[in-house]
């Protein structure tokens, strides 16, 4: 064998490696990737999903890491499988909501109606944001998938922008979680400057209790109105409703568990490592992302203040005031903003409890971000 | 020398009328020989005496491989219309010929359109959920009044 053979040879194994085909901005992704790993471990901030999110993020930025292309054979590498399966079909925002579903007691909604119109309310932030992100020259559908941010509903913001810009998805998706893992954050100051203190100190009457017939009927009349009037906002509804109905049965606890507990989690699994390695260096680092970064807080404040402006607008027509300080839990999130109100109520006043007079717009957050996104995806897709 | 300057210019002249035949208007070709009804800033109508699938089928061509563009069927229009950042937001091709042919309408890109949309569906939001308030409201009080009728009953 002669040099240039060993040469070659050494030269071949060297082409292989990452450190040959290194690039420097990939060390930002890293620095990204660790920051969400922080997030999660270290501030416990959505650790479900930011974990495996920041390490699908460092995972992916690594050169000739086979993740998320195709082999020769012309087969999806593994992340790209569970993206292309996961995602692009639209699975897991839909089981996730399966689970949700089999998670949620929507009894102080249905005990308090009046807390859906909160929910719509709520809604504001989306629209405000669509508008201020098309200012920004992205495209409508673009605007439509950075406005549902706000929603803070994570699978509703996945399914919406990998329909209408998936391109998108990583920072989106990104964007949501972490601003619904800072809900305890963004949200007290903006409640505070919106409410004065005597409002803050409004007791609301004690829920009726709610019949299991009710319940039951619950997920049935609201699949049934969402598919009247928003069928393409029905494969996420549709299963969440059933999520709930399975919940409110009785009769399907094995499904119910399995639901709620390895579906949900294994789907979670797929979900933060897929959105994570949606973002290469190549893709993230450009002004869009930090963009929607930015436009994604404001949408969120304008959900909180559209919350709390609805509660305001509806006490000047109710005799039985409602506490506008559970208006910002109409921003979904559940049920962290719901928390966020009990607690600022109870530093207003030690003995007001608001937790479950606020999951009421809490849920119906839930329904309105899902209604807007149907709205979206009526008008675009 | 002189009447070979007046013939080439005459030559470039022709050349460029036929070259150049085709009108845009923000960027989207108005069909041939159309008949201008109304043209301003933001709109455009013209009539044409081509069927609405040729006319269809020109747009169609003339739109191939571009992104963001939705075609949607209406019972009396075919709509076009754009998602993207272009200049133009819509081009209406109606079904019905009128006396002198097919009417299309091409519309600008407008703040009105985005925003007034916006409200409507920001509305609809409303709609959706007062309509599920609605619902629960009824069944909830049709519920309670079965139960109290029930419990009276066993009480009896």
């Amino acid at each position: 064998m002669t040099f240039n053979e060993i040469m070659d040879m050494l030269r071949g194994i060297i082409y292989t490696t990452g450190i040959f085909n290194f690039d420097f901005r990939i060390v930002i992704m890293w620095g990204v990737a660790s920051f969400f790993i922080y997030l999660a471990i270290v501030k416990k901030f959505e650790p479900l999903l930011l974990l495996p999110i920041g390490f699908g993020i460092f995972i992916v930025n690594f050169p000739l890491v086979p993740l998320m292309g195709y082999s020769h054979q012309g087969y999806p590498e593994l992340i790209r499988a569970f993206y292309h399966y996961g995602l692009e079909w639209e699975i897991i925002p839909c089981v996730i909501f399966l689970g949700l579903g089999a998670m949620t007691d929507f009894g102080p909604l249905i005990a308090n109606p009046k807390t859906l119109i909160i929910g719509a309310g709520a809604q504001l932030g989306v629209f405000v944001t669509f508008t201020g992100t098309v200012l920004a020259g992205f495209t409508l559908k673009e605007a439509a998938s950075v406005g549902i941010i706000g929603g803070a509903d994570g699978p509703t913001t996945v399914y919406l922008t990998q329909l209408l810009a998936p391109q998108l998805l990583g920072p989106n998706a990104l964007a949501a979680y972490s601003y619904m893992a800072m809900v305890p954050i963004i949200q007290p100051p903006i409640m505070r400057l919106l409410t004065s203190e005597e409002e803050r100190k409004i007791r609301m009457k004690q829920l009726r209790p709610v019949s299991k017939k009710e319940k039951i009927l619950f997920p049935l009349i609201t699949a049934g109105i969402i598919a009247l009037l928003v069928p393409s906002v029905v494969p996420l509804m549709g299963m969440f409703m059933l999520g709930n109905l399975m919940k409110e049965s009785g009769v399907v606890n094995r499904l119910v568990e399995t639901a709620q507990g390895s579906l949900m989690n294994i789907c979670t699994i797929f979900l933060g490592v897929s959105v994570g390695a949606t973002m290469t260096a190549d893709r993230f680092l450009s002004w869009k992302p930090l963009f929607i970064f930015g436009l994604g807080l404001l949408d969120f404040a304008v959900c909180t203040a559209g919350g709390i402006f609805t509660v305001k607008i509806m006490n000047m027509f109710l005799k039985d005031k409602i506490n506008p300080l559970i208006g910002s839990a109409g921003v979904s999130a559940v049920p962290m903003s719901a928390r966020v109100s009990e607690l600022e109520g109870l530093k207003a006043d030690k003995r007001n409890h608001l937790l479950m007079h606020a999951m009421g717009p809490n849920l119906a957050g839930v329904i309105g971000s899902a209604a807007a996104a149907g709205m979206f995806i009526a008008m675009f897709h | 020398m002189k009447k070979m300057l007046i013939i080439s210019i005459t030559f470039i002249l022709i050349f460029q009328n036929i070259g150049f035949s085709e009108i845009y208007f923000l960027g989207i070709p108005v069909i041939p020989n159309a008949r201008i009804i109304k043209k301003d800033t933001k709109r455009i109508e013209f009539v044409c005496n081509i069927s609405h699938d040729k006319i269809l089928q020109f747009y169609k061509k003339f739109l191939k491989g571009k992104k963001d563009i939705k075609i949607r069927e209406w019972k009396n229009a075919t709509y076009i219309e754009d998602d993207g950042n272009r200049k133009w937001h819509s081009i209406t091709i109606y079904r019905k010929s009128i006396q002198t042919g097919t009417l299309v309408i091409i519309k600008k890109d407008s703040w009105t359109w985005i925003i007034g949309t916006l409200i409507l569906r920001f509305v609809g939001v409303f709609v959706v959920l007062m309509t599920l308030l609605i619902a629960l409201s009824l069944s909830g009080k049709i519920i309670s009044a079965i139960v109290k009728r029930m419990e009276s009953k066993q009480e009896a």
